[in-house]
């Protein structure tokens, strides 16, 4: 790679997509016979410090390929990425992501906006999702230091990006961890009582959707947990996460395995 | 056809030569630095805006002297090879002396083939870890580089600045003496700096992958009282 030096009318700015796209570092997106698997879930909740996600470790194909995969990542101090759908571009994605903020960082000497880098990924989902089967749906969640206040955006297949302000979940499992969401969430949540629904949403999904993996006891695996506060990208640590889904377990093995009669 | 005059190459290098270190003389200068745990960057820069030094890479950081928007591109093109090859290959892998060596061959290409030759003076500094030193990559004009392993000076009275400061300099210091070493022999007996005119940067581990930072005029007049 030589130096990459432009004029003036053809420089890329202070952004690594565009600049990859011009020096030809991306793989070449095309259409072909694929499976596009949208096994996951990952949740995120809003509470009155941040933002909660939860997102379980489970890597689907025709089988089970993978068991601790991470679908939560940092994409810079302050922002979350997380992804369903194909592993490979989704890891490409999150990659992408992490260096663009970067980069503009870098480039500029000033980082972008929350919404900034949410309007960033729209172009970029779009373009893959529109001409690949290989689709990836990614959750952007935040600490906005402007706005001194957590946000959340989600993504539809063809790149739009649509702010949500109470929670959000991607993957297979949405249907059974939006459920309970929608049962336990209130606007005045605090960390505690967010961690414990965004669990108890994951416990969910992992319970009846077969893609999305709950809590697995046998090899001390549980689904990460982060919080997205004022503090920066916080990851709890095994131990914690795993007292909190025996927790459930335990209270859904009394009931019979159900909630059994109220949201816990 | 028109007429051309023959030009000697001597003369045409010499002529270039003047024309470049004319423009980098009209800027203020630049000292780059060792410390015991880190390298320092200090530019005098009247602007808060318009900076002389950047951050490349993790552990790569930038200075350029001379015409602004020369050095700035050069930047640029900095952090988009730096990024591009950690991108295409691993983090590990983005070296300073491969940055340095473009730089060079492209200053070099304009010195003897551009309508004109770059009126800038550049430096990569790298912070050594396991697998690469810590060096100071110095860059001239006409794309000669040279790699120093305790300083480097930029900028027109680079001569006078280099001796002042190596006066002080024959061990290396922490960064507090460093810097005022460093402010010192950039005024001069007869003047002092103040310290909104003062750019300082330094890479120094703290934990992070990250090593660069800015340093505040806060930070920087704690440092120098």
């Amino acid at each position: 790679m030589g130096l990459p030096l432009y004029d003036a009318h053809s420089d890329p700015g202070p952004s690594f997509y565009q600049y990859a796209q011009t020096a030809g570092l991306n793989a070449a997106v095309s259409a072909s016979s694929g499976l596009s698997a949208h096994a996951t879930t990952v949740i995120a909740v809003r509470y009155d410090q941040g933002v909660v996600m939860v997102g379980d470790r489970q890597a689907t194909g025709n089988y089970i390929a993978s068991r601790d995969v991470r679908k939560i990542e940092p994409a810079d101090r302050f922002t979350a990425i997380a992804i369903s759908g194909t592993a490979a571009r989704g890891i490409e994605f999150i990659r992408m992501a992490q260096l663009s903020f970067e980069h503009y960082e870098k480039m500029t000497d000033s980082a972008l906006s929350l919404e900034g880098k949410a309007n960033y990924l729209s172009p970029i989902v779009q373009r893959n999702n529109l001409s690949s089967p290989l689709i990836v749906i990614p959750l952007l969640a935040g600490w906005d230091p402007s706005h001194q206040v957590g946000r959340i955006f989600e993504y539809d297949g063809a790149g739009g990006c649509y702010e949500r302000f109470d929670f959000a979940t991607i993957g297979s499992g949405t249907p059974f961890a939006e459920s309970a969401l929608r049962l336990g969430f209130r606007t005045d949540l605090d960390r505690e009582a967010a961690l414990e629904l965004g669990a108890l949403a994951l416990y969910e999904a992992g319970d009846n959707d077969p893609s999305t993996g709950g809590p697995d006891f046998v090899r001390n695996i549980y689904p990460m947990m982060v919080t997205i506060t004022s503090e920066g990208f916080q990851e709890l640590d095994n131990d914690d996460v795993a007292a909190r889904f025996r927790a459930i377990n335990e209270r859904r093995t009394q009931s019979g395995g159900v909630a059994g009669g109220t949201l816990r | 056809m028109s007429n051309y005059f023959y030009v000697s190459p001597e003369q045409l290098t010499k002529d270039r030569a003047e024309f470049a270190q004319k423009g980098i003389a009209r800027g203020r200068s630049l000292v780059a630095a060792l410390y015991d745990v880190g390298v320092l960057l200090v530019a005098e820069n009247p602007s808060a805006s318009l900076n002389k030094i950047s951050e490349i890479y993790d552990r790569i950081a930038f200075a350029g002297v001379g015409k602004y928007n020369e050095f700035d591109r050069l930047r640029e093109a900095g952090i988009r090879w730096a990024d591009g090859t950690g991108f295409t290959y691993s983090r590990e892998d983005v070296d300073a002396r491969a940055l340095a060596n473009y730089y060079a061959q492209h200053l070099g290409d304009m010195f003897t083939e551009g309508q004109k030759p770059l009126e800038v003076e550049i430096l990569v500094a790298q912070l050594g870890n396991k697998i690469r030193p810590t060096k100071l990559y110095r860059i001239a004009y006409e794309g000669t580089i040279s790699d120093e392993s305790r300083f480097a000076v930029l900028g027109g009275d680079a001569e006078t600045i280099r001796s002042r400061f190596a006066a002080t300099e024959e061990v290396i210091h922490p960064l507090r003496e460093t810097l005022r070493n460093a402010v010192d022999a950039l005024a001069g007996p007869e003047r002092t700096i103040a310290t909104p005119e003062l750019e300082v940067g330094i890479l120094e581990d703290r934990g992070a992958r990250r090593t660069f930072l800015r340093l505040s005029d806060d930070q920087v007049s704690e440092l120098l009282r």
